[in-house]
């Protein structure tokens, strides 16, 4: 009986197998659910050390923990009050950053633009070029930043030494030792360090523009500076929106290179707001430090939010 | 292999999210420390073996201790000592994060000051008093090392932080070395300034060293002698008459400072003292060694800058007893760190240390063979203050009060100096 149901059974075999096909087809997009598994370490390590320490931040914002104690009182809003209102030093970081971010965005984004268009077309010469400006991007933050101290060092730095060999002596300076001017020179090291970086970005959007605009322009009679502002602008504006953005978090976070530089900790007039998130960590003021971490996170995506809207960089529908 | 639904995938994220949430949300502060209320446990004792941490920052001592761990082993089989050291800016802002669950420093070193005293809060360091290394020690310079009742840490090394001298150019310029007096000392600056070098070299672009030059030009010009606790409590303030002096004597420094001296790091600094280019160091005694690295071979001397007006100096010079070491309470093995940290306080091996590192040590009875420490040992005997800037609990009062005299060297007027300074401390009071 068995065998004859199991012979029934495989003579149906074909019939189900196509209607199971043709069910497939009928909803291409149903996956298999154990698909959802893949994503699950990903995931795990994003709860683990990114939601969760979020979290504990929100958390610890609203305490005086000390960091090691048990005991601890709840605040409120205390910390954050006190960040805006009653620390000079918080308020001095926030400053320095804010400038530090406005210098380093304009001056890199115009930058790598310049260093893209000189360098788009792929001639043997370019290639070497984009890979010289490149290089500075594959050195880390503490490399850079030992580099740079000897360079702006007022008694051996090349700097001084430079200026002093061509007779500039009266240039010579302090440069980090002058508080007025340190944070202008840090912004040289940053866009020193990552407008290779940007430049290749930049370039891979000028090489997506097709010529005939530009020849179509030329045509028209359009000059240079026409073409640039009419048919490369606009193009490159993706690219623009994540030059911006991605240099505008990576000044805000310039938190290695300002410690290499400049020390631990970094004197007033170059601490910014991750250096100073880290002393008030080190000065043990934990919930303190918490509330400071998540008004630098706020302070983060609203700049980033207000570039996009003020620059207009995403077209409208993308 | 069983298929998971849709329904069950969504239900294990929302699991793990809701477990991430709730390991979030629980409190801070969730390890009580060690101790309670009976105070520090001695460390449990047993057999000296197995694997030991030892957490501390100075690298530049790294192969002196490796010779010390070796005899160490060969002397007590089957014991392991590892260096885990960070740069001395990272052991002081995370030491305690790091040392706290003992995965690393059984056995630790801390600065004086508020690490030794969040160290001690945190319930981190075990009871020593009764310990067999507490008597090889130099009882007045054990202070640092106690809270209250308890010896929790022991001093190790003891450091002068007062400008190093090359005595050459001293006898070259027909300076004095010891300035009974203010003038006295801005004189033995222009005399070496007539001969050529520059006076004091100064790291002004590094708080940590640059700071040192403070703990000098405060000891007698403060009117007690826990005067930066008292500015940390609002007792004393930096717009006090007596600091403005103090920062005027240091706005004196400033023709005598190499040029730039606000921009200029340590390493610069040791550069132009080790070259013969100027004739003081204005950072401590824990520089020799490096300074001999980089080739000086002159005699080194130890210069006080006595602010002293009228000549009655209290204090002749400053010192600090640091590198306080200690036995970790949540290490696993509190014997093995226990014996090492004996090890190291025995006269003969601290000795070792001394002359190699080219530090004197709080231990009795060390023969200093090494002819700088032979040289400095007077400094000893010689009333001075213990150094005054890690009386400071909170780093940002102690670099704000440190930066005024940078302001002042960079041209600020000492009043606006000091009433920034003042700002900043009256925050955090």
């Amino acid at each position: 009986m068995s065998t004859h149901t199991g012979m029934a059974a495989k003579r149906k075999a074909p019939e189900n197998t196509i209607e199971a096909a043709s069910k497939k087809r009928r909803s291409p997009t149903r996956v298999n659910p154990a698909l959802y598994l893949f994503p699950l370490p990903a995931v795990a390590i994003i709860a683990f050390f990114l939601v969760m320490p979020t979290l504990q931040a929100f958390q610890y914002a609203v305490t005086d923990w000390n960091g090691f104690s048990a005991a601890f009182n709840y605040v409120g809003v205390d910390n954050f009050v006190r960040a805006f209102t009653k620390d000079s030093l918080f308020t001095n970081a926030l400053t320095n950053n804010l400038k530090f971010v406005l210098l380093v965005v304009i001056a890199q984004t115009v930058f790598s633009l310049l260093l893209a268009l000189l360098l788009t077309k792929n001639s043997r010469g370019n290639v070497v070029l984009r890979a010289l400006f490149f290089f500075p991007t594959i050195l880390s933050s503490v490399s850079v930043a030992f580099i740079w101290k000897f360079i702006y060092d007022p008694n051996f730095g090349l700097a001084n030494s430079a200026l002093g060999a061509i007779g500039l002596e009266g240039l010579q300076g302090s440069y980090l030792g002058n508080n007025s001017q340190a944070l202008y020179w840090v912004a040289v090291t940053q866009v020193w360090f990552h407008a290779g970086q940007m430049m290749v970005v930049y370039i891979a959007g000028l090489q997506s523009i097709p010529r005939e605009l530009y020849e179509a322009a030329e045509m028209d009679g359009a000059n240079k500076w026409q073409q640039f502002k009419s048919i490369t602008w606009p193009f490159v504006a993706p690219a623009t929106s994540i030059v911006v953005a991605y240099t505008t978090v990576q000044s805000f976070k310039a938190f290695d290179l300002i410690l290499g530089i400049a020390g631990n900790p970094p004197k007033g007039s170059l601490d910014i707001l991750s250096t100073r998130i880290y002393s008030t960590f080190a000065n043990s003021e934990f919930g303190y430090a918490a509330a400071q971490s998540i008004i630098f996170m706020g302070m983060i995506a609203l700049v980033t939010w207000l570039q996009r809207r003020l620059l207009r960089l995403t077209p409208k529908g993308e | 292999m069983s298929q998971i639904s849709r329904r069950q995938a969504m239900a294990v994220l929302g699991a793990l999210g809701f477990g991430a949430t709730a390991a979030a949300c629980a409190g801070p502060g969730g390890s009580t420390a060690p101790g309670g209320a009976t105070g520090p446990a001695a460390p449990a004792t047993g057999d000296i073996t197995g694997r030991v941490s030892f957490a501390h920052w100075r690298g530049e001592d790294k192969a002196v201790f490796d010779e010390l761990i070796k005899r160490f082993a060969a002397k007590n089989s089957g014991v392991e000592v590892v260096q885990d050291i960070s740069t001395s800016n990272d052991y002081n802002a995370q030491g305690l994060q790091k040392v706290r669950g003992a995965a690393i420093g059984d056995a630790f070193a801390t600065f004086r000051g508020a690490q030794f005293n969040n160290f001690s809060e945190a319930g981190i360091y075990t009871e020593l008093k009764n310990s067999k290394a507490v008597g090889n020690y130099q009882k007045g310079l054990l202070t640092a090392g106690q809270s209250g009742d308890s010896q929790l840490g022991l001093p190790y090394q003891v450091v002068f932080p007062m400008p190093m001298a090359n005595t050459d150019l001293f006898n070259k310029a027909g300076a004095e070395l010891t300035p009974k007096d203010w003038d006295a000392f801005l004189g033995m600056c222009e005399k070496l300034a007539a001969s050529g070098v520059v006076p004091i070299s100064w790291p002004g672009g590094d708080v940590g060293n640059g700071g040192q030059l403070f703990n000098c030009m405060i000891a007698n010009n403060a009117p007690v002698d826990d005067m930066c606790s008292q500015i940390e409590q609002g007792e004393l303030k930096c717009t006090d008459d007596w600091f403005i002096k103090m920062l005027n004597q240091y706005k004196d420094l400033v023709p005598y400072l190499q040029p730039n001296a606000t921009g200029t790091a340590v390493e610069p600094a040791q550069n132009l003292f080790s070259q013969g280019k100027a004739a003081m160091l204005a950072t401590g005694s824990y520089h020799i060694a490096a300074v001999r690295n980089l080739g000086a071979t002159f005699p080194i001397e130890l210069v006080f800058p006595n602010t002293s007006t009228d000549g009655n100096a209290k204090f002749e010079g400053v010192y600090n007893a640091t590198f306080i070491l200690g036995v970790n309470s949540a290490s696993k093995n509190q014997a093995a760190s226990a014996a090492w940290i004996d090890f190291l306080s025995e006269p003969e091996n601290a000795g070792y240390y001394a002359n190699e590192t080219a530090q004197h040590v709080s231990v009795k009875d060390v023969e200093y063979t090494n002819a700088d420490l032979k040289r400095l040992s007077p400094w000893l005997d010689k009333k001075t203050a213990l150094a005054a800037r890690f009386q400071f609990q909170n780093l940002d009062v102690r670099n704000a009060v440190e930066a005024s005299a940078t302001a002042v060297i960079s041209g600020s007027s000492p009043e606006q100096a000091a009433e920034a300074a003042q700002k900043i401390v009256d925050e955090r009071l």
